[in-house]
């Protein structure tokens, strides 16, 4: 049985899941399909060992489905855990189009994690995007649709720009294998590009922020956990210490706090957030060495649990009370106080308070970027730091659950969904006190300590003093208010002004055009009205024309068709 | 224009009703004290060990609280800025962004606590 399990690519067992829940009736049996997988998944892999395991053959080229080595391991792992997590918080939907759009798009991201040659990342790539729009189409409504339409454009097109720069690098090299690549030529540029397309690199980011939180309530815990992380999984495979990276990791963990303070929709929030998380992933993978990459990996699997986390307390409670704009929201704990303390340990786990998994994992990138004598950008981080404080640590759970009375009572979020939460909770607790076991399963052997004395009180310093300053400014009645508000990012650039400036071309182009071809029309007719008037039956030239005019200009005609058939 | 709030404490779950706690009147102040006793106590830290800085900065006594202090404010300062040069209206994307669409009724379930 085991054999036979091992023979089938994990992300397999995903699709064939998503067939099999078809012909289920909803309710129990499809919800245990649902939830059982992930387990069998993460079963297969964690008894597979390490190797190259499943090649299949495909027009010349042998594609690799199953190379597991310790780094594509832990994010395998963290992905079958993400997906357990997310169908348990789904647990009330009987949605099969969600259903199925969750398990083609948990398997396609652990294919893409498992595939050593990237054509079938390719694959898996795209499969993710189609997979994930789903997950956006189904909220039902207009607003939702083009959101996902624009997602989905731009998923795409990181997939096509990843198979054109996969088909200049097997011209180049003559080799389709994923492996480590250096910037160079067009090709690995163009691999680069694609990867920081899904990443949501700085000024390409803001896709993200733009469709999470026009997801459905389950479907955003879902998006939140792949997509991302599998670009942050492809940089470290075939980018690792590219030293660009570093300084865009940096920008990304920066710019988005300052977005993140002013936005009311916490989703959004939270998209923000999760674009800073990326940043420190990043700056990680570009420095690069042993102890960075164990911080990219190690915070990547902590993030995905804090940041599912957050999104299904703000899900939570949009679920019982139809927003998630902090503007509408406050005071919630009263009444929901089980999901305010969920909602809690997740602000505490991003914001690494020593003893949550942020603390862990995040100390390792910023020791690899300090061992590295990075100064500025170490500086930029720990600002970062103090910034993912602000408004996943602070703005999250304050302005939902505490904050001023919004007057909403709302019932407590439902049993699985209480469940889903608190088994993430945990998580991030476990994680956080028991740091070997997590470091256990990262791509190199780890010799860190992240509880010393020094860490603890200079993180502690951080974040209190921080919380000092803004306990200062809130009471003082400085803090930005939350206002029911847009603001804008780069995407204005090609959902307001490209757009405006195409369509003012257009309609000068079309102007131009039927003007142009009005003054035409105006003077055939003009000039055919004149001949008419002179050279016409009635003209008086007419009168004098003999009889048999016609007569002789076709035979001139013929004449002269017989001259050019004659030399020709 | 608001309309006043009732806090009927004897409503909310067991959890709700001591974590409302933090709203009894005077206890703001309180929890306020308390976080800059454990600001001292933290900075106090500083004497017990011996620092292994890889920066000069960070070896400074305190590096990480003044830190996150300025920082923090600064942060804030700024982004209050910004959102005077970037905020425009919620429907400034009119129909094609669920800026300002009612989340489906269908698909959420609106209890109230007390019902």
């Amino acid at each position: 049985m085991l054999d036979l399990l091992h023979q089938v690519p994990t992300a397999f067992l995903f699709f064939l899941a998503a067939g099999v829940i078809l012909l289920l009736p909803h309710g129990l049996m499809r919800n245990t399909v649902m939830l059982g997988l992930p387990i069998i998944a993460a079963f297969q892999v964690w008894t597979l060992g390490m190797g190259e395991f499943v090649t299949i053959p495909f027009f010349g080229f042998d594609l690799e489905f199953m190379r597991l080595d310790r780094l594509s391991r832990i994010f395998v792992l963290i992905f079958c855990l993400a997906a357990f997590l997310g169908n348990l918080f789904a647990w009330h939907l009987r949605d099969t189009t969600q259903q199925v759009a969750a398990l083609v798009y948990a398997g396609s991201a652990i294919g893409a994690a498992l595939s050593g040659d990237m054509i079938s990342l390719f694959f898996y790539w795209e499969g993710t995007a189609i997979a994930s729009v789903f997950l956006i189409w189904a909220r039902g409504t207009e607003g939702s649709y083009w959101t996902g339409m624009r997602y989905l454009i731009i998923q795409i097109t990181s997939g096509v720009i990843l198979i054109a720069g996969v088909a200049m690098f097997y011209a180049d090299t003559g080799s389709i294998a994923f492996e480590k690549m250096e910037l160079g030529s067009l090709a690995t540029w163009l691999i680069f590009l694609s990867f920081g397309m899904k990443c949501a690199f700085p000024l390409l980011h803001n896709w993200l922020q733009d469709s999470y939180p026009a997801a459905t309530i389950t479907g955003t815990v879902i998006l939140s956990a792949f997509t991302t992380k599998l670009a942050v999984y492809a940089l470290a495979r075939g980018f690792a210490g590219t030293e660009i990276l570093i300084y865009i990791g940096t920008v990304m963990a920066l710019f988005p706090i300052f977005f993140a303070e002013i936005e009311n929709d916490l989703r959004r929030v939270l998209a923000y957030s999760l674009n800073n998380q990326l940043g420190f992933m990043v700056v990680g993978v570009g420095i690069g060495t042993e102890l960075a990459l164990n911080g990219t990996a190690s915070h990547a699997f902590a993030h995905i649990l804090y940041k599912a986390l957050l999104f299904m307390s703000v899900g939570a409670v949009m679920y019982r009370t139809g927003t998630s704009k902090a503007s509408e929201l406050g005071g919630l704990y009263r009444t929901m106080p089980k999901t305010a303390i969920f909602c809690l340990v997740g602000a505490a786990s991003i914001s690494a308070f020593p003893l949550f998994s942020g603390f862990i994992t995040k100390s390792l990138t910023l020791s690899a970027v300090a061992h590295e004598h990075y100064t500025y950008i170490w500086l930029a981080l720990v600002f970062a730091s103090a910034g993912v404080l602000s408004h996943s640590g602070i703005k999250i759970p304050f302005f939902t659950f505490f904050a001023h009375d919004s007057g909403k009572r709302p019932a407590e979020a439902p049993l699985h969904m209480l469940l889903a939460m608190g088994i993430t909770a945990f998580l991030c607790i476990f994680i956080g006190v028991f740091p070997n076991f997590l470091y256990s399963i990262l791509p190199f052997d780890v010799d860190y300590d992240p509880y010393t004395m020094g860490h603890i009180a200079g993180q502690l310093q951080l974040l209190f003093f921080a919380l000092l300053a803004f306990a200062i400014i809130y009471r003082r009645g400085l803090h930005p208010p939350e206002l029911r508000a847009v603001n804008l990012d780069i995407d204005v650039i090609y959902r307001k002004f490209m757009p405006s400036v195409l369509s003012y071309i257009a309609f000068v182009i079309f102007s131009l055009f039927k003007g142009t071809s009005l003054l035409l029309r105006f003077s055939v007719i003009k000039l055919t009205s004149k001949l008419h008037h002179s050279h016409g039956p009635d003209s008086p030239r007419a009168a004098s024309w003999p009889a048999g005019a016609m007569v002789i200009s076709i035979a001139a005609l013929l004449g002269l068709a017989l001259f050019v058939i004659f030399f020709s | 224009m608001a309309k006043k709030i009732i806090e009927t404490p004897n409503t909310y779950p067991v959890l709700g009703r001591w974590m409302n706690w933090v709203d009894r009147p005077g206890n703001d102040r309180r929890i306020f004290q308390i976080l800059i006793v454990i600001c001292i106590a933290s900075f106090s830290l500083e004497w017990t060990y011996e620092k292994h800085a890889y920066f000069d900065i960070e070896s400074y006594k305190g590096f990480y609280a003044y830190y996150g202090f300025v920082m923090f404010a600064g942060l804030i300062f700024v982004a209050t800025i910004l959102r005077k040069l970037i905020k425009v209206r919620e429907n400034f994307y009119g129909k094609k962004s669920i800026d300002t669409e009612d989340y489906p009724e269908d698909q959420i379930q609106r209890i109230n606590h007390d019902a």
